[in-house]
């Protein structure tokens, strides 16, 4: 499969909005209400307006702002004015927005009557919804896709890329991952025991441009990074080493794939490091693959825990550091989830 | 990887629905024109104004599936596994053989494990947030569906769920389909599974979009909906691969169509539509005139309908073929949907039927002349390539292409 160029990148995180966002100090947390005791990483308060205009914006949810502005960003940053048909979507999210979701779950049952449900905020309660409302405010006609996938769903969705790019199923993708915090959602982590006490509970959305590697170079268009290989797969039950096997030789094939040897990996962007149980499984799978444990980088320290996002974040992390002329050059970006989902990314920084 | 893209073929449908579980029975009642649409059960449906759906009756996923335990899956989950696991059996393939090869699932939904969210929201309102299952809490994920296939059949390859909404299960097959023919997956089995819940029963009935008693795809006097449920997936593998084990195929996959509105999120749009219809013709290598059956996305709404039509007229002019939805029968099961009517297309290119539109009374004539949509019981048809709809909320929308295998 040939690779894909990544030319662009549109970021709204607990940092605040932009990729650059994430080199300033972290901004005073925002708090909210009804939330468990353990730290939060919220997006900072922004007017949606601002980026979008005013017009239609009433009855967005949250987590559609997130992905409007992300993609903003993206386009804005890219500076290519193409033809919308050939453009499309492909977002990560493996529950929607839980919030929005619950609001009209909860009025049918504390309303007088269980259908006063509001009919403008339905629309937001189906998965592609996020998806949806990109393509509309953007006029991206082409391929719009949703994915699910837990903790691996950032890499199923440059999975289905790869795939819609190679089938010529769009020239252009907007590819990334959204995820938004609520109480309810910061309850079930909180509950779950899936993370470590101290971990945030973050939220946020990720979206890079991307293309064919050759059109991309063709038309001249900066270059951040080229994704080389997307491997996934599942693993059902088992213990730590039969899981962290799965995901060895998910890394091995992967890098088999991009023609690149374990030794020329630089730099590992974790995932798994604050999810107890898992990050010994990914340290595991990195070594058997690497043979050696290469630089790493944390960026759910920063951000907090990002789930359907975190592959993103986890991308994020490295175009941050080649913008800023690190000197490394190939990155593994593993993922692994408790469902049993794994996979990984490698990409390298442009000559 | 090969650059040669290799043909694919639907060699094992699963079917669990309201008008039949399993492939057999599901197209027996296709036949017949019988409607699975009854009074809700699932939850209650006091206070609200219509309380018909199209409820699976007495699931028992213990009775189907073979490897995961129930209890630790919600039920569109449930859906998919079984429905996943009666594909394996229809195609008769060694399952040791599917769980050692590159094999994985793309399953399709709107509402995700919705029966799950509605049992939180409940514990929520009743309780408060604290006092949540964290156990149910991870049950949620709509990604749980393609992992409850995956877990179900001990497959190692991906478990990739796509809530594209009402399009999803043409999605699915159409992303298995370019997996299978690179060369990324050998088997993949591709569909769709969605639950009845009260949030969408609500929803939909706040926009206006739910009938009272029955679905009536293009009558006259429709008026909507019914929500339903269900799971559906398809054996997809390379046509030498069913070539060497003897399988019996169903119908190659020729092509698929998938493109966005990008205008509106409920409000279907006629011109992209009839983009997606050509863009599927062209990727199967095929034109209007070749095309025997279109199993409609038909849902029974006024708008739906009428858009539908008009969009197929753009491509195909005064020569449109049979049309039918099976919704009429089923009611929406979302996510399921179009995979329900790829099982249809597959059934009626095996036994020569042309599915109907039961409770059909008159078509409405607004709809234009000629129209025909094979109303109330199915008939007999010689069929060679069919043409499967599915549109959803966000302007998705999914047609795929299936043919007789000769």
């Amino acid at each position: 499969m040939r690779p894909l160029a990544i030319t662009s990148c549109g970021l709204v995180s607990a940092a605040g909005l932009g990729l650059a966002a994430l080199d300033h100090p972290e901004p005073a947390p925002r708090p909210e209400a009804d939330l468990p005791p353990r730290p939060m990483r919220l997006v900072p308060e922004f007017s949606l307006a601002d980026h979008i205009g005013k017009r239609g914006t009433k009855h967005l949810d949250r987590m559609t702002a997130f992905g409007l502005v992300a993609a903003k960003l993206a386009l804005a940053d890219d500076g290519a004015e193409e033809n919308g048909a050939r453009t499309g979507v492909v977002l990560a999210t493996s529950t929607g927005s839980v919030r929005s979701l619950a609001a009209i779950a909860r009025d049918t049952l504390v309303q007088d009557k269980p259908y006063q449900v509001n009919p403008a905020h339905f629309p937001n309660t189906v998965m592609n919804s996020c998806a949806g409302q990109i393509a509309i405010w953007h006029g991206l006609r082409g391929v719009n896709a949703t994915l699910a996938g837990g903790q691996v769903s950032s890499l199923f969705a440059f999975r289905y890329a790869r795939t819609a790019i190679g089938q010529r199923l769009a020239d252009r993708l907007l590819v990334g991952g959204v995820e938004e915090a609520s109480p309810a959602v910061a309850w079930a982590w909180h509950k779950s025991g899936a993370l470590r006490a101290d971990t945030a509970v973050g939220e946020g959305c990720a979206l890079v441009a991307v293309e064919d590697a050759e059109r991309a170079a063709e038309r001249g268009r900066p270059i951040l990074a080229h994704l080389l290989a997307c491997e996934v797969g599942y693993h059902h039950g088992g213990d730590r080493t039969s899981m962290a096997g799965a995901l060895a030789s998910r890394v091995e094939r992967a890098l088999s794939r991009s023609g690149v040897r374990p030794d020329e990996v630089d730099v590992v962007s974790l995932g798994a490091h604050n999810h107890v149980g898992l990050d010994r499984i990914e340290q595991r799978a990195v070594l058997a693959a690497l043979g050696r444990q290469p630089r790493v980088l944390r960026i759910a320290d920063r951000l907090g825990e990002t789930y359907s996002a975190s592959g993103m974040m986890q991308l994020v992390a490295l175009l941050r550091e080649w913008a800023r002329g690190g000197a490394d050059r190939v990155a593994l970006i593993p993922s692994v989830g408790r469902d049993g989902n794994l996979g990984c990314l490698v990409v390298r920084r442009p000559a | 990887m090969s650059d040669q893209a290799r043909r694919v073929v639907v060699t094992g449908l699963g079917v669990v629905s309201n008008i039949g579980v399993g492939a057999e029975a599901f197209a027996e009642s296709l036949r017949a024109g019988r409607t699975g649409t009854s009074p809700i059960a699932s939850f209650d449906p006091a206070g609200f104004p219509v309380t018909m759906a199209g409820e699976v009756p007495g699931f028992d996923p213990a009775a189907l599936v073979e490897h995961i335990e129930p209890a630790r899956w919600g039920r569109s989950g449930q859906f998919a596994a079984a429905a996943a696991r009666l594909a394996v059996r229809d195609a008769g393939i060694d399952p040791e053989l599917l769980s050692r090869a590159n094999a994985g699932s793309i399953m399709g939904t709107t509402g995700g494990e919705s029966t799950v969210m509605q049992k939180l929201t409940e514990q929520w309102v009743r309780d408060g947030l604290p006092a949540i299952d964290p156990a149910l809490a991870g049950q949620a994920p709509a990604s749980q569906i393609a992992t409850a296939v995956n877990s179900e059949l001990r497959l190692t390859g991906e478990a990739q769920t796509v809530p594209t909404a009402c399009s999803a299960s043409n999605f699915a097959i159409g992303y298995g389909y370019d997996l299978v023919r690179t060369g990324e997956a050998d088997f993949i089995l591709a569909g769709g599974a969605d639950s009845v819940n009260r949030a969408t029963h609500a929803g939909f009935f706040q926009l206006g979009a739910l009938a009272e008693d029955l679905c009536r795809p293009f009558d006259a006097e429709r008026t909507g909906i019914l929500t339903a449920e269900g799971g559906v997936a398809l054996l997809l593998e390379p046509l030498t691969s069913a070539v060497g084990r003897g399988a019996t195929i169903y119908a190659e996959v020729l092509g698929y169509g998938v493109n966005c509105d990008a205008r509106h999120m409920v409000n279907p749009d006629a011109a992209s539509i009839a983009e997606c219809i050509r863009l599927a013709h062209e990727a199967a290598g095929i034109g209007p005139a070749d095309v025997d059956y279109i199993c409609a996305h038909g849902t029974g709404t006024p708008t739906n309908d009428a858009t539908e039509i008009a969009a197929v007229r753009k491509v195909f002019g005064d020569e449109v073929p049979p049309i039918s939805s099976i919704k009429s029968m089923i009611g929406h099961s979302m996510g399921a949907a179009s995979g329900l009517g790829a099982v249809a297309c597959c059934k009626a290119l095996e036994q020569g039927f042309l599915p109907p539109t039961a409770n059909l009374r008159r078509t409405d004539p607004a709809l234009g002349p000629d129209l025909d949509c094979v109303p109330g019981r199915s008939r007999p048809a010689r069929l060679d390539i069919v043409q499967n709809h599915g549109f959803a909320f966000g302007g998705n929308n999914a047609i795929t292409i299936f043919g007789r295998v000769s």
